[in-house]
């Protein structure tokens, strides 16, 4: 497995370069890339400048890992407004094309969102609709869809078994799940999630979560790996047992207060031990 | 096969949209209930939700037939989902249904559109049916924290069926109101000629894509009642 963490975590006022050379000493291979988040990849950077990004992180000795976004939670592909529902279509679509330029193969989509408004049956609906012609776009461009479970967040898809069910209606093999192992809360075992959708993980976040801790002003249900209520044994036993391979992307909602600097190494070091299974 | 209408022949139609509807009710017309057609109409751009589109389609479950307007003859049950302008060939085949003594539900997309084809939908509405609706009102802003605004139904029977968040509520005039949302009403039903021609000003077709049980009741009951289908 690989190493890697997003650029929305570097420092701020840090520049992107300044980003990827701590990136690179912490000890990760790849960076995730969110568009819309940072200041160099938004929907309107264009493709030459895209390929710039490419060649800062190539440069650093480093690789994209993936293109994330958090642009869903604004505009949602299970939108009622179709206006709405076609930016979302195209935030996707502006990721696969980044992706393959940056040289990656997989991005991260919020596939719907539940609201008092808009319920969940329309909200499921919409979202196997939007993601059919999504992954024949993806599938074209060599990339593949990995929708997050935002669990709590988005209110939709609660469990393993939801998820497959959802992947199952999509039906498309460039349309699969980008696992957070610590969006999982008190609802379920990140473990059990890996077992059931073990072929169809695209990517997988990592951080830990308290699982008795709500939101509550500054202190956040998440915290650094190793931290929390995870069972890191099982989650690696579970990803020897489906065979899974690719990437690990750190994703941390609490930040150092001082020396912010100082996670990127302290998780890069969490991750081996995870990876080595040295728990 | 969907059949949208085209702007050529939107433009060869024209014409039909000056003909209020009540001035033809009065010629002679062949009954055609017998026919038991039922088609959900595709009206393409026009259409502004394609999931309404897709829920009366579903929940008609096969028996309504796909539908091209431009050679359209008059139908038991013709339903319009999400109609946003409404070309002149689509008020004809609405028209001579209704005039045959058929079922019509037309459903306003008027919610979802811009200005100008608001503005054009509101004219055809009231040049070519009679029906006048007001500007579109976003019932959630003032729901944060209270009561879901459901659509309650009272004719052919109650029921009770989510908003979908932008209502165009419907003058008081013709016709008799058989739904409300927050005290707005949203739905009539008007006598044409032989026909029933029912206008929704909250999109019903989306609840029924989401599976709303009692949207698909509802609608089962306004076709058993006024056309007679079950």
């Amino acid at each position: 497995m690989k190493k890697s963490i997003g650029d929305n975590m570097f420092p701020k006022d840090w520049g992107f370069a300044q980003g990827l050379e701590l990136v690179k000493r912490a000890g990760y291979d790849g960076i995730e890339l969110w568009l819309g988040d940072m200041p160099w990849f938004q929907m309107s950077t264009s493709d030459a400048d895209v390929r710039a990004l490419r060649r800062a992180v190539e440069s650093a000795g480093l690789v994209v890992s993936n293109v994330s976004t958090g642009l869903h939670w604004r505009s949602p592909l299970s939108a009622r407004d179709p206006t709405v529902r076609a930016h979302a279509a195209r935030i996707v679509e502006r990721q696969i094309e980044t992706a393959a330029l940056l040289g990656a193969d997989a991005v991260l989509v919020v596939a719907g969102l539940v609201t008092e408004e808009v319920p969940y049956n329309e909200v499921y609906q919409r979202s196997v609709e939007a993601l059919k012609p999504l992954g024949d776009t993806a599938k074209q461009a060599g990339v593949r869809i990995g929708c997050e479970n935002c669990n709590a967040e988005q209110r939709f898809l609660m469990s393993p078994r939801e998820f497959w069910q959802f992947l199952g209606d999509v039906n498309h093999p460039a349309v699969g799940i980008h696992l957070d192992v610590g969006n999982i809360h008190d609802n379920g075992f990140a473990e059990q999630w890996i077992e059931m959708l073990g072929s169809r993980i695209t990517r997988i976040h990592v951080k830990d979560v308290l699982k008795h801790r709500g939101r509550c002003g500054d202190q956040s249900v998440y915290t650094n790996l190793l931290l929390g209520d995870n069972n890191w044994p099982a989650i690696r036993a579970a990803l020897t047992k489906v065979g899974y391979d690719g990437w690990l992307v750190a994703e941390m909602e609490a930040r150092y207060r001082y020396a912010p600097d100082q996670q990127f190494f302290d998780t890069a070091q969490a991750m081996d031990r995870v990876i080595a299974g040295r728990l | 096969m969907t059949v949208r209408v085209t702007r050529r022949q939107f433009l060869e139609c024209s014409a039909a949209v000056a003909v209020p509807l009540r001035w033809r009710l009065g010629r002679g017309f062949s009954p055609v209930l017998g026919a038991k057609e039922q088609r959900v109409l595709d009206l393409g751009p026009h259409c502004s939700l394609r999931d309404s589109l897709a829920g009366y389609a579903a929940a008609m479950e096969g028996r309504a037939q796909e539908t091209d307007v431009s050679s359209l003859a008059p139908c038991a049950v013709l339903i319009v989902p999400a109609a946003v302008e409404i070309p002149p060939a689509a008020v004809r085949a609405i028209t001579a249904s209704l005039e045959a003594g058929g079922l019509v539900i037309l459903e306003s997309g008027a919610g979802f559109a811009s200005a100008r084809d608001r503005s054009r939908h509101r004219a055809v509405l009231h040049d070519a049916f009679q029906v006048r609706i007001e500007s579109p009102v976003d019932l959630w802003p003032e729901a944060n924290g209270s009561a879901i605004p459901y659509v309650d139904y009272s004719w052919p029977v109650a029921a009770k069926v989510r908003d979908f968040s932008r209502v165009v509520p419907l003058a008081r005039g013709a016709g008799e109101i058989i739904a409300r949302v927050n005290g707005l009403p949203v739905a009539l039903r008007l006598r044409c000629g032989r026909g029933t021609l029912i206008v929704l000003g909250s999109p019903l077709g989306p609840a029924l894509w989401a599976g709303d049980a009692q949207a698909r009741l509802w609608l089962r009951a306004v076709v058993k009642a006024t056309a007679g289908l079950g």
